[in-house]
């Protein structure tokens, strides 16, 4: 029987984080530019496969997406506890970097979506001079709670479920509904506390306020892409962030706050020309 | 606007499934009326229109008509898609004991958006 291979290889690798061992789970595909993904809170790389399956891409860059530490296939740390992982924007920025270090990665782009559409401002003020470019999807400089985020962990509710109804509802209804339900079956996946504990970046300690103003456009180019049915970093939040840095964002129209993984077809209609920017 | 939710129960086979083990009653209130609703083993059993003298539920649901209209839109308007995204936007209040809603929340989100129309239905 003959099966439709996928261009997509996957390996683990050591990594030091802040001076401790990391096993971290990484999937690539194509050559050229270095473009590595980063995954949103609570679910894992497998949001990117529409990216890692697109010719057209893979023809001039090199993809990479990495599962972050206690995310998908990559390993929680040594002596590790339930309840007590919290994603640092200090712990978030060394995962990135220590893993673009140790591939060896020279100038990469970077693209983010949600936490890693924030954590890409982060790396825009702190190593503007290290990228080709930054891409943020579903960018907002700083989120307030709108819910009681203690409801994704508590022993007496299922976590997946949980962490799966909050994620259905960030997609837009025009969504495919094959592929909001997986996208969503990643959210069911992940371990206890991780996506509550990654918001502790998204909602506490990434946020950014006047900061924002340090952000030079002219050492490193950005570029904002938000779907307009995304609640959680709304397009007019990503506007105002956009105004601020001096540039323009793009308004993705029938998805919500996962564009790459919810309707990969339509998201794949704005990313392509970006690209073609940088490449 | 919520007499409906006794209706289709056949149709919502699935969604049963996954609240199988939940029985509650629930308010949903337009602020201009008021909807009971009870719920055993995941099915709809009742759905009483207000006014009530002493309703008796567990979490209360409520946002002004217009803002239920837009949400029962065949496809919502941003914004208008999700009962959370309604609670960013500060007009659905969720009050109560919440635990039967956060813990079937995908099955109360389906089980209100299976009011909105089909796309036959609107074409029609």
């Amino acid at each position: 029987m003959k099966i439709e291979k996928e261009p997509i290889s996957g390996q683990y690798g050591k990594f030091k984080i802040n001076g401790i061992d990391y096993r971290i789970y990484w999937e690539e595909a194509g050559q050229g530019i270095p473009l590595v993904c980063l995954h949103t809170a609570g679910s894992d790389g497998r949001q990117y496969r529409a990216l890692l399956n697109d010719k057209k891409i893979l023809e001039k860059f090199r993809v990479i997406v990495f599962d972050m530490p206690w995310h998908g296939k990559s390993s929680p740390p040594e002596n590790a506890k339930v309840g007590n992982y919290k994603l640092s924007t200090d712990f978030y920025i060394s995962q990135i970097m220590s893993f673009i270090n140790g591939l060896e990665l020279v100038k990469p782009v970077v693209m983010g979506c949600s936490i890693g559409g924030r954590i890409i401002l982060h790396l825009a003020i702190n190593f503007p001079d290290k990228f080709r470019a930054l891409i943020g999807l579903q960018s907002a400089g700083h989120l307030d709670p709108y819910y009681d985020i203690s409801w994704l962990h508590r022993q007496d509710v299922h976590g997946g479920e949980v962490c799966g109804g909050i994620a259905y509802g960030l997609m837009a209804p025009t969504s495919p509904e094959s592929d909001k339900f997986e996208t969503m079956w990643h959210y069911m996946q992940g371990g206890p506390g991780i996506f509550k504990g990654d918001l502790f970046f998204y909602k506490f300690d990434g946020n950014i306020g006047n900061e924002i103003k340090k952000i030079d456009n002219s050492k490193c180019p950005i570029y904002l892409l938000t779907g307009e049915y995304d609640y959680s970093a709304t397009p007019e939040e990503t506007k105002s962030l956009a105004d601020t840095i001096g540039i323009e964002m793009i308004k993705m129209k029938n998805v919500g706050h996962f564009p790459m993984s919810e309707n990969p077809k339509e998201f794949l209609k704005y990313l392509h020309p970006v690209l073609n920017k940088i490449s | 606007m919520f007499k409906s939710l006794i209706d289709d129960n056949e149709k919502r086979n699935q969604l049963s499934i996954m609240a199988q083990y939940l029985n509650t009653s629930f308010m949903i209130s337009t602020i201009e009326n008021e909807y009971l609703v009870n719920i055993e083993k995941g099915v709809v059993k009742n759905v009483e229109e207000g006014p009530f003298v002493m309703p008796s539920y567990v979490f209360k649901l409520t946002a002004p008509k217009n803002e239920w209209i837009k949400f029962l839109q065949h496809i919502p308007e941003p914004g208008s898609h999700d009962i959370i995204a309604m609670l960013r936007r500060k007009v659905l209040k969720f009050e109560g004991d919440l635990y039967p809603l956060m813990s079937h929340l995908l099955y109360f989100k389906l089980l209100l958006a299976s009011l909105r129309p089909a796309e036959s239905k609107n074409e029609n």
